[in-house]
């Protein structure tokens, strides 16, 4: 069991009237990545701003293995911010290095961090560049690179795909996942469902402030993530209504999608089909974060066992 | 306290290295010296070596010519070359109206009895000659004295003429203090405040770069990655300490230019002797309270604006609250204790310049009223910081938006 070092208990944080986080309880540990989801409004920014004491939560704590005072201790913690930038005019080394003053991490040992990292992300040789001359997706990787420069515990990452084209994504990707492996616990919010699955060990997903989902990703996909057929042809949805273990029939012009019961036993299951189907192409594959995701922002109804 | 530090050095660097702030810091007094320089250049002014040189021929029947002679050769700035004619008048005469810059003036019984000298011009000549020419009148009134036979005792009361000392009855009862002051030469205490007062302006003016700073911070979105590591309050206090640093440091520049240079051009006001007197350094805490009320205006307003171009005339009229002072400029010449003054005294935004001002130019210092006004100064200063601190904190984290007045209200309000 891998050590808990931050644990977030009944967070809540209102607007005038308005709710925009509530009850919400996860805990992010060493050497794990822990992904908080949810759509666009749904809390995840507020909730991480509260962590950090940009904001004042109303109600909940927020403690820090080893740190007596609530909240976290800044020096300890690299933060990334979905709305980010970097000061124009200035050269990056320049940048990071007040950044890692700021955290209070030795200058030498900040250079030569950045350097490696510069080299790691293609931005060899480019230190003394101003800001302004570079692209967004080089930005970001500044960014970045400002945010883990002091070696944090932990690392909190709002949207750290946004803007970034697929190479750099992978990028990125492997480096969270490498700092994980390296014992930092990092907290992670993204829209990027595709990537949230490869690299998350934890999942918390909210919408409206609340809860929705929490747990591990292997719990997540067990409980959420049935089988489902996908069939391309003309077929009708009464055609399958009627099969084995099918729970719900979703069409969709040519495209056909079974989702299926939990205990289906796949190679079992393909002999019911019927045999006058048409079928162009067929693929039987687990519903994704992505459709767990959309399930919760469209509010369809969830259902543990079944499809969506 | 240490994150303070960290943010005043880092804006501080940022700043000072930057080209623009450099060149402006180099270039004001370059572009001042020149419009200093530029006009006396081209007219040559009284006080400047006049280069062109004054041919002036003067006719003496009385013997005057040594006493004329003494005369011009101990001016310095007179450059005058002098011939004493008595025989060739006429040849002479013909001469000057062809020429440049030549004059004819004669000395003869006439003039000593009349008192009119006639002097006849070239159709150019140098600036300054005819208000020299005025200067001639001493040689010759003193030659008039002679002839009639006057004691050099009487002479010398003569030539002291009438004077008229005042003094206000109410000074000079006023007690110890008045006595002491009397001897002060009017006037002394206008180095020290010139002083301080191009202090306050330099570091108000860096103080408006502030708005500038605070509002690229939110624009540039920086503020919630620094905010992580600090509170908002660190990070303004680190803006305010920054700029301060920027502003001295660009005053000290312009000053370590400007005093030498000022005390080579004046070189009969010991500019040194009057700047460092303990009254300076009451000016300068007063120009440094200035600076911190607007700075801190500065900065919490500047979080609220995203983007300059479109902010809201209220932004626009807090920008002009330094130049408020001009307006009582006028009636503080004409009256440095008048009612105008005095209100200008106890308006926080006017005060810091008013008071300055104002110390500059009396000798005898309305003790109560600096000290009430310097107390609604400090009081302004420090409601000011707290208040400035609620709007850049909710301000800085505000994106995408210009901040409305009713909603700095209801920040300052919370």
């Amino acid at each position: 069991m891998k050590q808990t070092l931050l644990s977030v208990e009944k967070l809540g944080k209102s607007y005038k009237d308005k709710q925009i986080v509530k009850n919400i309880s996860f805990s992010v540990k060493r050497g794990m990545v822990t992904a908080i989801l949810g759509p666009n409004g749904a809390g995840k920014s507020t909730t991480i701003r509260s962590m950090m004491g940009i904001m004042q939560p109303d109600e909940g704590s927020i403690q820090y293995q080893g740190y007596p005072e609530h909240g976290v201790p800044h020096e300890k913690v690299g933060y990334l911010p979905e709305e980010r930038g970097l000061y124009k005019n200035v050269k990056i080394m320049d940048i990071i290095l007040y950044f890692a003053d700021l955290k209070d991490y030795p200058k030498k040992k900040a250079k030569a961090r950045a350097l490696d990292y510069l080299k790691k992300f293609g931005l060899e040789g480019r230190d003394k560049v101003s800001v302004e001359e570079l692209s967004k997706g080089m930005a970001q990787k500044a960014q970045f690179i400002a945010s883990i420069i002091h070696e944090p515990e932990l690392l909190i990452l709002d949207e750290p795909f946004s803007g970034l084209d697929p190479v750099s994504q992978d990028v990125f990707k492997q480096e969270i996942r490498q700092l994980a492996d390296n014992g930092t616990a990092i907290l992670i919010s993204s829209h990027q469902m595709n990537l949230i699955e490869e690299i998350a060990d934890d999942l918390l997903l909210i919408h409206k402030g609340k809860t929705v989902i929490k747990g591990s990703m292997e719990e997540v996909k067990e409980q959420y993530s049935n089988y489902k057929c996908t069939i391309i042809g003309e077929n009708e949805a009464s055609l399958f209504t009627g099969l084995p273990f099918v729970q719900n029939v979703e069409r969709d012009g040519s495209k056909t999608v079974l989702y299926l019961d939990r205990d289906v036993h796949i190679p079992t299951w393909i002999s019911h089909i019927p045999n006058e189907s048409a079928i162009q192409e067929m693929t039987i594959d687990r519903t994704s974060l992505h459709e767990i995701f959309v399930g919760v922002a469209t509010e369809k109804n969830l259902k543990k066992s079944g499809g969506m | 306290m240490r994150n303070t530090w960290k943010v005043a050095k880092w804006e501080y660097k940022r700043n000072a290295t930057n080209k623009s702030f450099i060149i402006s810091t180099l270039l004001t007094p370059v572009i001042f010296l020149l419009f200093a320089f530029l006009p006396s250049m081209f007219s040559g002014s009284e006080s400047s070596n006049d280069p062109e040189a004054m041919k002036v021929y003067i006719q003496d029947e009385v013997g005057l010519a040594s006493r004329v002679e003494a005369f011009v050769n101990n001016k310095e700035s007179f450059n005058w070359e002098l011939e004493f004619v008595e025989e060739n008048k006429e040849s002479v005469l013909s001469s000057v109206p062809e020429e440049e810059n030549q004059a004819f003036v004669s000395l003869t019984e006439d003039t000593i009895q009349n008192g009119v000298v006639e002097v006849e011009t070239s159709e150019e000549v140098t600036d300054s000659f005819f208000a020299q020419l005025q200067l001639l009148r001493q040689p010759i009134q003193d030659y008039q004295f002679k002839q009639l036979g006057l004691t050099e005792y009487q002479l010398q009361q003569i030539t002291a003429g009438v004077s008229f000392e005042t003094s206000e009855a109410a000074a000079a009862s006023s007690g110890v203090g008045g006595a002491d002051q009397s001897g002060a030469v009017k006037g002394e205490l206008i180095v020290p405040g010139i002083f301080a007062l191009i202090v306050l302006i330099a570091i108000v003016l860096t103080g408006m770069m502030i708005f500038q700073s605070a509002s690229q911070e939110k624009k540039e979105k920086v503020s919630e990655i620094v905010l992580s590591s600090m509170k908002p309050n660190e990070l303004m206090q680190g803006k305010i300490i920054g700029y301060f640093g920027l502003g001295i440091s660009q005053v000290t520049i312009w000053l370590g230019f400007g005093i030498p240079l000022a005390a080579w051009r004046m070189e009969d006001v010991p500019i040194l002797q009057y700047l460092f007197v303990p009254e300076l350094l009451i000016m300068v805490f007063i120009a440094i309270l200035g600076y911190l009320l607007f700075a801190a205006l500065f900065v919490g307003f500047g979080a609220t604006v995203e983007d300059i171009s479109s902010s809201s005339n209220f932004q626009g009229f807090i920008m002009m609250l330094p130049f408020l002072p001009f307006v009582f400029i006028g009636p503080i010449l004409n009256n440095p204790s008048g009612l105008a003054a005095t209100i200008g005294s106890f308006i926080p935004f006017t005060s810091p310049a008013v008071l300055i001002m104002r110390m500059a130019m009396l000798e005898d210092w309305p003790w109560l009223e600096i000290g009430f006004a310097l107390v609604v100064l400090m009081i302004s200063v420090w409601l000011m910081i707290k208040l400035a601190g609620k709007i850049f904190e909710v301000g800085i984290l505000l994106y995408g938006k210009n901040a409305t007045p009713k909603e700095i209200w209801k920040w300052v309000r919370a």
